[in-house]
């Protein structure tokens, strides 16, 4: 029998990563209560909070789209960015890193398994801002949007696996940076309004957070008349931007995970549980 | 055995650094394993096993010296040494509490580049072998361990690796599993000339039921290593003693000028003192009885035996495996 | 028996709230500890205040503003309670797999998660008191300390905390006998109650069934009464009807039920988890 060429090793890699992801969800599926019906409570609170100051109805579509995207942003950060840290206390890392596969194959394995639960909880929102909150859209252009948003998602999983490689070295330190990372980048990359109202400055430093032109893009392609005031960049840039993001957050990421694995290895902290 | 290396180190080392000191957990090991033996590394906990066979899985870098698997340097191209390589631990926690059997063994072989056929034919043939066949669809959380290190052993040998490390795999196991495991073991290795095991344990029986070559390693240090029956020759000019006494409250003062005795070690078992001793000939015997009648102790049993593994690790390290502090001062070491 | 039962009690907690602090103080560096303390509850007020800026007539200066930016300071202790209390199970049963042991010993169960979560509740209180001074200093938010009716604020904020907490016992139930995937379920709750308490908006907004739910939690009446302790006002029309007094008795009555209900259901999950072999269970997908 022939030796397995990579590329055979990494798309079996692949598929067998995200097979625990998928079935995992199937046989104990209390997650569609915790990580599907609850979000949905908390995107309702900020259009509640709309309608309490009287803002225009597009916002509440702003509130139900940031909402959705709130789901990849959840994964990319605790399904994945962590991941590597649970698989280490439980002895699967070491696993992996002597298998002749690449931790990327892992990762994207892991990204496409728990894609599923994160699209039904986007699916979700969009459900409950459409037919509970009645949000009404005006596509611009299909083929724009979607674009828009699988680079956004191209872009996003590429910066998870890029903050993966942090925990193959500083392990549960690495679990709070995590947690750092939540609110402050709901604000920046504005899940909940538009993120002009920050100002350009900001705006486009929170620019090489994918989700920040993603969801400005989609607002623009969903809402083009209330965005004409509060739209931060025109699309066909941001659809350039995000590209551009998608290819430098995956390359740094392979030179991130090789770096920090040899870091880790020289510093024998592949196999340090209980931290 | 071919004459091939499978694993070879040159003066390889690790070293820590901890705040205020420095833990040298390898100190200039030299190893050559060919291709097709079964080779044993024994050792008290915290010798370096573990260490040395993380070095040579990948796992951890080497602070000085070099080490090659297949003729692979483990630094430079750890890549590619997994090609060739599996690993199995013992007392491991690895795998997804919600897949079944089956289903972690088959997710497993995918890192491998293993076509699903191939995978489910080798995953059916190993389960039955260890005896698993019936629990391929259970989930592994209602797996007992012995069942899960079961599972973990399938796991190793399903991608048919040129070497396999197998680091204390029979830890906490039952002793029908473990001698299942070692029978495996054997089996599998007698039948491939082309395989190599390396094998870390604590335990002298296994090492001397299993191994083609045993390396005796302590304090990081590799002691000894040959053939487990030259290991013992080695004692031949020696004396070995084992006594059983009534209880003894310090016996490194009874014992450790008395003339003719090289190494001595020894336990408490059940309320008794075990004693054993490698002297320099019969005449070294007396003296140890009268002291400990001077002692108030009461001899129970003597027993004299041909040297063991044990013996040679004591003679070697100044104490045996299970503890017990030792007499003269342990062994400067030499290959 | 009763006082044996104390000193367990006591030493549950006692060990749970050192381990709890060993756990969460785990960091790489203080100077990491501070920029979290500050920057994760700032920018969560933040959000709102720019939601304001953007829409709200008035803005900052919008009536509405200040009651909302104290109920969503306080928040703060909701989500990080029910979560420290809560995910102590699953961490304790497949992180460190220790759960199995704490059930061996000695100890009262329910003290030893409450003690879990006393290290989340100092950090909270940080955060809040961060958000607070921020809304004070930064944003103008009228707070004079002569003002401020202390005895109510203390009072609402200890029943308001050991409300959370026993929320987050129940959670630990909920956690007890689902998968790892309640890792989040503390979060998730308080993202939910986060519409119906009136945290950021006056529950006056909701429609009316969810008004009534909205009313039956204890949360609501003491996000009402520390901002009539801090503002000398609560927000909206709804509870405005309720005197001080009548606010606080609701709030401590309704804490005693949750604290109850709480433990009950907590201990019929543990029953659950024991008939069903789930209290060492790894679901690691």
């Amino acid at each position: 029998m022939s030796s397995p060429t990579r590329w055979e090793i990494f798309w079996r890699t692949v598929m067998g990563r995200a097979y625990p992801r998928v079935v995992g969800m199937q046989r104990e599926r209390s997650w569609l209560f915790f990580e599907t019906f609850l979000p949905l409570l908390q995107v309702s609170a900020f259009v509640f909070v709309y309608r309490a100051i009287h803002a225009p109805p597009e916002f509440t579509g702003f509130v139900v789209l940031g909402g959705a995207m709130t789901a990849y942003w959840l994964n990319v950060l605790w399904s994945m960015a962590t991941q590597f840290y649970w698989e280490k206390e439980t002895g699967n890392l070491e696993l992996y890193i002597i298998a002749p596969t690449s931790l990327m194959a892992i990762l994207l394995g892991m990204a496409i398994g728990g894609m599923v639960g994160t699209t039904v909880r986007a699916l979700a929102v969009i459900a409950l801002g459409l037919l509970i909150f009645h949000v009404e859209v005006s596509v611009v252009s299909v083929p724009q949007l979607l674009g828009v948003f699988l680079l956004t998602l191209v872009a996003l999983y590429g910066l998870g696996m890029l903050f993966s490689s942090l925990f193959l070295l500083y392990g549960r330190q690495a679990s709070h940076l995590s947690n750092l990372l939540q609110e402050p980048i709901f604000l920046v990359s504005g899940f909940y309004f538009p993120v002009s109202a920050l100002g350009f400055v900001v705006a486009l430093g929170a620019s090489v957070i994918p989700i920040t032109l993603g969801l400005d893009a989609m607002r623009q392609l969903l809402f083009p008349t209330m965005m004409a005031q509060f739209r931060f960049l025109d699309v066909r840039i941001e659809l350039g931007v995000l590209a551009m993001l998608s290819i430098g957050f995956l390359w740094l990421a392979r030179r991130a995970l090789s770096h920090m694995e040899d870091l880790s290895r020289r510093e024998g902290r592949l196999t340090v549980r209980g931290q | 055995m071919s004459t091939e290396l499978a694993v070879k180190t040159e003066q390889l080392s690790r070293v820590y650094k901890a705040k205020k000191r420095e833990i040298i957990a390898l100190d200039r090991v030299d190893l050559e394993i060919p291709t097709g033996e079964l080779f044993g590394l024994l050792g008290p906990n915290g010798a370096g096993k573990t260490t040395l066979i993380k070095i040579l899985t990948t796992l951890l870098a080497p602070t000085g010296g070099r080490a090659w698997v297949a003729g692979i340097d483990v630094a430079q191209n750890p890549w590619e040494v997994r090609r060739h390589i599996n690993m199995v631990s013992g007392g491991e926690s690895s795998g997804y509490g919600l897949l079944t059997v089956e289903e972690n063994l088959w997710m497993f072989t995918q890192f491998y580049g293993i076509d699903g056929k191939t995978a489910r034919t080798r995953i059916r043939e190993m389960l039955e072998i260890v005896g698993l066949a019936d629990r391929a669809k259970t989930k592994i959380y209602h797996l007992s361990t012995g069942m899960r290190q079961k599972m973990n052993f399938v796991r190793g040998f399903l991608t048919n690796p040129q070497i396999l490390f197998l680091d204390e795999p029979t830890l906490g196991l039952d002793v029908q599993t473990s001698h299942t495991l070692r029978g495996f073991i054997k089996d599998w290795v007698g039948k491939r000339l082309d395989k190599t095991v390396l094998l870390t344990t604590h335990y002298m029986y296994e090492a001397e039921e299993l191994c083609d070559r045993v390396a005796i390693i302590h304090n990081g240090r590799l002691l000894a290593c040959d053939t487990p029956g030259n290991l013992k020759k080695r004692l031949k000019r020696e004396v070995v003693f084992r006594l059983e006494v009534t209880a003894i409250a310090t016996p490194e003062k009874l014992f450790q000028d008395l003339r003719g005795v090289r190494r001595f070690s020894h336990a408490e078992v059940n309320g008794h003192t075990e004693l054993h001793f490698i002297l320099d000939d019969e005449n070294a015997l007396p003296p140890i009885l009268t002291a400990i009648q001077h002692s108030h102790g009461e001899l129970i049993s003597l027993e004299k035996r041909d040297p063991t593994l044990e013996d040679v690790f004591i003679s070697l390290v100044g104490r045996s495996l299970k503890e017990g502090d030792g007499s003269a001062e342990a062994a400067e070491g030499e290959p | 028996m009763t006082r044996q039962r104390a000193v367990e009690s006591i030493r549950s907690l006692r060990t749970a709230a050192w381990l709890g602090w060993q756990i969460e103080s785990n960091w790489a560096t203080p100077f990491l500890f501070a920029i979290y303390s500050i920057a994760k509850p700032v920018a969560g007020a933040l959000i709102l205040v720019l939601m304001y800026t953007v829409i709200a007539q008035g803005g900052l200066q919008n009536p509405l503003f200040p009651q909302i930016f104290v109920g969503n300071a306080f928040y703060i202790y909701v989500a990080m309670v029910l979560m420290g209390v809560s995910q102590a199970v699953i961490e304790d049963r497949e992180h460190y797999g220790m759960l199995k042991y704490m059930y061996v010993a000695p100890l009262n169960i329910c003290v030893y998660l409450l003690g879990r979560g006393v290290a989340q509740a100092a950090m909270a209180t940080v955060a809040v008191s961060i958000t607070l001074l921020f809304g004070i200093i930064v944003l103008g938010i009228p707070m004079p300390p002569a003002s401020i009716d202390w005895g109510m604020l203390f009072a609402a904020w200890l029943f308001g905390l050991a409300g959370v907490a026993f929320g987050g016992i129940l959670l630990g139930g909920i956690a007890l006998i689902t998968a790892r995937h309640s890792f989040s379920i503390g979060e998730a709750v308080a993202g939910a109650l986060y519409m119906l308490c009136g945290a950021i908006f006056p529950i006056d907004v909701l429609p009316r069934p969810l008004q009534l739910l909205g009313q039956a939690l204890p949360l609501t009446y003491w996000l009402e009464a520390l901002r009539r302790a801090l503002l000398g006002a609560g927000a909206g029309e709804l509870l405005s009807s309720l005197a001080d007094r009548e606010l606080l008795l609701i709030l401590a009555g309704s804490t005693i039920l949750l604290a109850v209900l709480s433990v009950w259901f907590y201990h019929w999950a543990e029953n659950l988890a024991r008939e069903k072999g789930l209290i060492d269970m790894q679901t690691m997908y």
